[in-house]
């Protein structure tokens, strides 16, 4: 453990900056020598940064009991060393001054504290008395065991799959497209692929704001001489087209028509890699189109590589030119890219392709383009998403806390599948069920909606997240609760947020290294952190909160709180034997229950080959990529690249690739076909501008931990409307006067911001969303993918005006 | 600090650019200390004081010293002896950026001044402190320009391997900072020494310190 005083530590961070700058060539800030000092010490212990899904670390400094400093870890892979605008700043977001320390409870419209023996049984009895009618909502801020505990209370306490987190809003068209794919969640590839690539193309991907860590990794290459040829595919300049060798825009929706293309001159000039395909790849194309009701059909219809051929066949350069408004050279010089066997490429993307009505196919179309090529499986060749959340991956997708998965990767519709979990869980046979729960929109409309009209959700307990301000098309699908009485609305939260402003009850919840904590990062990277100091006032961890509520209802005599022996589903002892009351704050943390949740968990990592190691493992690494294999000596390896045979423990030995999940059954990844399709609201006379929104660098999802440190505040203090010039100037509009964004669904009143950080093409308006005073999503639109169920944030059809 | 040069990061940061500097090293040892901001915790940085004494009268060369005026102030020793100390300017500024000068000014003492590390000059179009200024030491033909920033790199996000625009987005300039391969470069011709690129600045050492104009010239026709 490092000491340092915390003068040394000011100075220490100035000079690392220097160090860094001085050695031009360094992608990180690199840490000082550090020297104790006179003073106190300062003591240091690692974390991942709270925000983004990068998955940085830090190291975290505290004296007398509070965070006092933050330092880019250098051991950490991810970032070593260097940090993002609000990594450098995350330990303030514990410390604003409105934190949540009590539980407050509505009545008569008013909140008013009570304590937490009351809110507990509250919430039990609540449950008790309509189970069916309960569902949880969390986010990929969960941690590990936090998720976890929460996933089996419901599914296997309750019997229900009601329960469904913001990934949901985020990542869920990703996991779709890795499903249809490869057969299994998560990215094959790894971010050493962007140390390995020849050329990076963002598609749709503004990297250098949202994942700004992993974008200098990418752009500090040209520093050390190395070329590396970046594509910026977008509908609006960003940062990172400043540093683009090629920027694309291209209109809503054209990145369909993009990607048919590459596949089309791939074939055409004969480009594409007969020899990896003919081994490796299957061809589908859609079946039936799903239903509301049924879990969708992933797995398609297959066709010959011929009638894939046919089908591209439209996709000529000049027809993606007129589809998509790249032009034919451009789409040319991409798929002259990717005919090339002689470079490395890797395709990225976050939001861009995730929230978008086609978001499954434009997943798969990408999947797809990278296999035909073959351009797959050697490091920089990947086609890798990026998260938005810590533990989107580790906890959302993994643990499974969505309302269709189980743990590690099963299914809740398949048989097989919960047989499995029960066998976990020593639950009886059937205990779990089958009927697949509500995503997240679906959810909060039945919330939203009179039960006399169907609306059969009457309690929702958001953790970690804030769907009052992320929810699309909120005057539909939160605002209502408001006036339907028989509604309550549970919130843990740190801070008082668009979510809180609606609760009936609200939970003070500990954060961050206030609690210990496991994340899983984009690159399927599993963290862990210790508790470093105390939450303030009578806040408590979420886990701990889940697993009090479970006890309750045990105590109530809910029958599914025990398993098959009769035995609490949280029960823990000592090393002793003895049971250890954790649902006891005073008790929680006498054991360690994250390890024992963990430890639990990783049982279920092994049928999806995600084997994750043992508890003790990451408390000693920065960090370690599934699926982490024990070898002869006793010793835990990660691994890098998934499914190639140098890399890969699970591919058989002398086999170059192997895809074990595949969905065909016979090893080979899936190449699909999807058409170009429009999307459901265009721009017309009435309403004539695209609205698109999402992220700026300095806040981080709604701004509710970002907003509250001074530094970020400061540097991003409101959200406004970015205009194209030529527009603005048409409709008469500077910066900085007021505009009136208005659609089918809501209006918002925000400055405009012209010729400023970004620039959309013309007829396109870029809203950030982070604001809590200004809620972009009373405008958006709530339509979403037929197969993920995650809705398009990035186009709806709106008026601007100025306003008098 | 006993090893450090004689001109400390430290007090780079705190806009003390002169120490040692020739005739002024007296007066800027006894007068300088204490205006600095203290830094703060879990990373924050803070920069604050600015500019210096005048030196003790009759040692100087210099028609001027470095005070952070308002914009529109004519040559330091004109101002000096022209400016009433009536105070219209500072009622006039809108967000209170224009204060009294503080008794370490000496001379100085008690005539306008901004902080722009604590409260920056907003650069109002309509110029309300030129505007209100009777004497006329504050005078719309003379330039706008007050000081100049500048960026520490070492401290600056964006020249040390993240990335961070927000300084020359929020200028009020035209052109006064560019962006050069992510990187902000400042004009010292366009830049006016406002020094709001110093309140936003969200690096956790602050990176940007305003400097005061040494010589700001005389007006072409000086007012009765």
């Amino acid at each position: 453990m490092l000491t340092v005083d915390r003068r040394a530590f000011l100075k220490a961070s100035a000079m690392a900056a220097a160090t860094a700058a001085a050695s031009g060539a360094s992608r990180a800030i690199a840490l000082p020598v550090l020297e104790p000092r006179d003073g106190a010490p300062l003591r240091w212990q690692k974390a991942p940064c709270r925000f983004c899904g990068t998955g940085c670390h830090v190291m975290v400094g505290t004296e007398n009991g509070r965070v006092v400093a933050i330092q880019g870890d250098q051991k950490a892979d991810v970032n070593r060393g260097l940090l993002c605008v609000k990594g450098y700043h995350v330990g303030l977001a514990l410390y604003g001054r409105d934190r949540l320390t009590t539980p407050l409870l509505r009545r008569d419209g008013r909140m008013v504290p009570i304590a937490w023996d009351e809110a507990i049984d509250i919430i039990a009895r609540r449950i008790m008395a309509d189970p069916k009618r309960f569902s949880f909502y969390g986010s990929g801020q969960w941690t590990i065991p936090e998720g976890y505990a929460a996933n089996k209370f419901v599914k296997a306490g309750l019997g229900t799959n009601l329960i469904d987190a913001n990934p949901r809003l985020c990542m869920a068209s990703a996991v779709t497209g890795f499903l249809s794919t490869y057969g299994v969640d998560e990215p094959p590839g790894v971010y050493d692929d962007l140390d390995a690539c020849d050329v990076a193309i963002m598609w749709g991907n503004n990297m250098a704001e949202m994942h700004p860590v992993l974008f200098s990794r990418l752009v500090d290459r040209r520093t050390r001489g190395e070329k590396v040829t970046i594509i910026d595919m977008t509908t609006r300049r960003t940062r990172t087209s400043d540093l683009a060798d090629h920027v694309l825009y291209f209109r809503p929706h054209g990145d369909l028509a993009i990607a048919n293309g590459i596949a089309h001159l791939l074939i055409r000039s004969g480009t594409w890699d007969r020899a990896f395909v003919e081994k490796h790849c299957n061809f589908r194309q859609l079946g039936a189109a799903p239903d509301e009701r049924t879990a969708p059909a992933m797995l398609g219809v297959p066709m010959t590589f011929e009638e894939y051929a046919r089908a591209v066949e439209p996709y000529t350069p000049e027809k993606v030119a007129e589809l998509s408004g790249v032009s034919a050279a451009d789409i040319r010089m991409l798929a002259e890219l990717f005919g090339r066997r002689d470079i490395r490429i890797n395709s990225l993307w976050c939001m861009g392709m995730n929230q978008h009505t086609r978001g499954t196919a434009i997943n798969c179309l990408v999947h797809g383009i990278h296999l035909l090529s073959g351009h797959f499986g050697r490091p920089g060749d990947a086609s890798t998403s990026l998260t938005g959340q810590p533990s989107a991956c580790g906890t959302a997708r993994e643990v499974g806390t969505l309302c269709h998965l189980l743990p590690g990767g099963l299914m809740a519709a398949n048989p097989e599948h919960r047989k499995i979990a029960e066998g976990h869980w020593n639950l009886e046979e059937g205990r779990l069920s089958g009927t697949i729960g509500h995503h997240a929109v679906e959810l909060f409309r039945r919330f939203n909606t009179p039960t006399a009209e169907g609306g059969d959700i009457s309690t929702i307990w958001v953790q970690v997240t804030n769907p009052g301000q992320t929810m699309p098309h909120l005057n539909r699908n939160f605002r209502p609760k408001r006036d339907l009485d028989d509604r309550f609305l549970i919130v843990s939260d740190v801070y008082p947020t668009a979510t809180t402003e609606l609760a009936d009850l609200i939970l003070p919840s500990s954060m961050w290294v206030e609690k210990n904590g496991m994340y899983g990062n984009s690159e399927r990277r599993t963290q862990q952190w210790f508790r470093m100091v105390m939450p303030p006032g009578d806040a408590r961890d979420d886990c701990w909160q889940t697993i009090a509520v479970s006890r309750r209802l045990l105590e109530l005599g809910h029958a599914g709180m025990k398993d098959r022996d009769g035995k609490w589903l949280f029960h823990t002892t000592d090393s002793g034997g003895r049971e250890v009351p954790i649902w006891s704050w005073e008790h929680y943390y006498d054991v360690n229950v994250d390890e024992r949740l963990f430890n639990e968990y990783r049982a279920f990592s092994r049928h999806k080959h995600k084997d994750l190691a043992p508890y003790a493992e990451y408390v000693k690494a920065r960090g370690l990529r599934w699926p982490v294999v024990q070898h002869a000596d006793g010793s835990w390896h990660e691994t890098r690249w998934r499914f190639s045979g140098f890399d890969d423990p699970y591919v058989e030995r002398g086999r170059e690739f192997q895809f074990y999940h595949s969905v065909s059954g016979d090893d080979r990844a899936l190449i699909w076909f999807r058409p170009h399709e429009f999307p459901p609201e265009m721009p017309d006379d009435e309403y004539p501008f695209w609205l698109c929104t999402g992220r700026v660098l300095e806040h981080w999802h709604t701004g509710t931990m970002t907003q509250r440190i001074p530094q970020l505040h400061r540097a991003m203090p409101k959200a406004y409307a970015e205009l194209n010039r030529e527009d603005a100037a048409r409709l008469g509009i500077r910066s900085g006067d007021m505009v009136t964004i208005r659609s089918r669904r809501g209006e918002l009143d925000l400055p405009a911001w012209i010729g400023g950080r970004g620039d959309p093409r013309p007829g396109d308006v870029f809203v950030p969303f982070f604001d809590e005073a200004k809620l972009i999503n009373l405008v958006t639109l709530d339509a979403y993918d037929p197969y993920s169920r995650q809705p398009d944030y990035k186009k709806c059809a709106v008026a601007i005006e100025r306003r008098a | 600090m006993d090893r450090e040069p004689s001109i400390s990061r430290r007090d780079l940061l705190r806009g003390r650019f002169f120490r040692g500097d020739g005739p002024g090293r007296d007066a800027a040892a006894a007068g300088a200390e204490g205006a600095g901001g203290t830094g703060g915790t879990g990373g924050t940085g803070g920069t604050g004081g600015t500019g210096h004494a005048p030196a003790p009268s009759g040692i100087g060369r210099r028609a001027t010293l470095p005070i952070h005026r308002p914009p529109g102030a004519i040559d330091e020793a004109g101002f000096l002896t022209g400016c009433t100390r009536c105070n219209a300017c500072v009622e006039a500024c809108p967000v209170d950026a224009i204060v009294l000068a503080p008794p370490r000014f000496q001379r100085a003492a008690g005539t306008p001044m901004i902080d722009p590390h604590t409260n920056p000059c907003v650069m109002c179009a309509d110029t309300p402190c030129i505007t209100a200024c009777e004497p006329r030491v504050l005078r719309p033909d003379q330039p706008l320009k007050m000081g100049v920033a500048w960026i520490e790199t070492m401290a600056c996000l964006a020249y040390t391997g993240s990335f961070c625009t927000v300084c020359s987005e929020r200028c009020p300039v035209e052109g006064a900072i560019q962006v050069t391969q992510g990187r902000p470069v400042i004009s010292a011709e366009r830049c006016t020494g406002c020094g709001i690129c110093h309140g936003v600045c969200p690096a956790p050492t602050n990176a940007i310190a305003i400097m005061p104009l040494f010589d700001r010239p005389a007006p072409a026709a000086r007012a009765p």
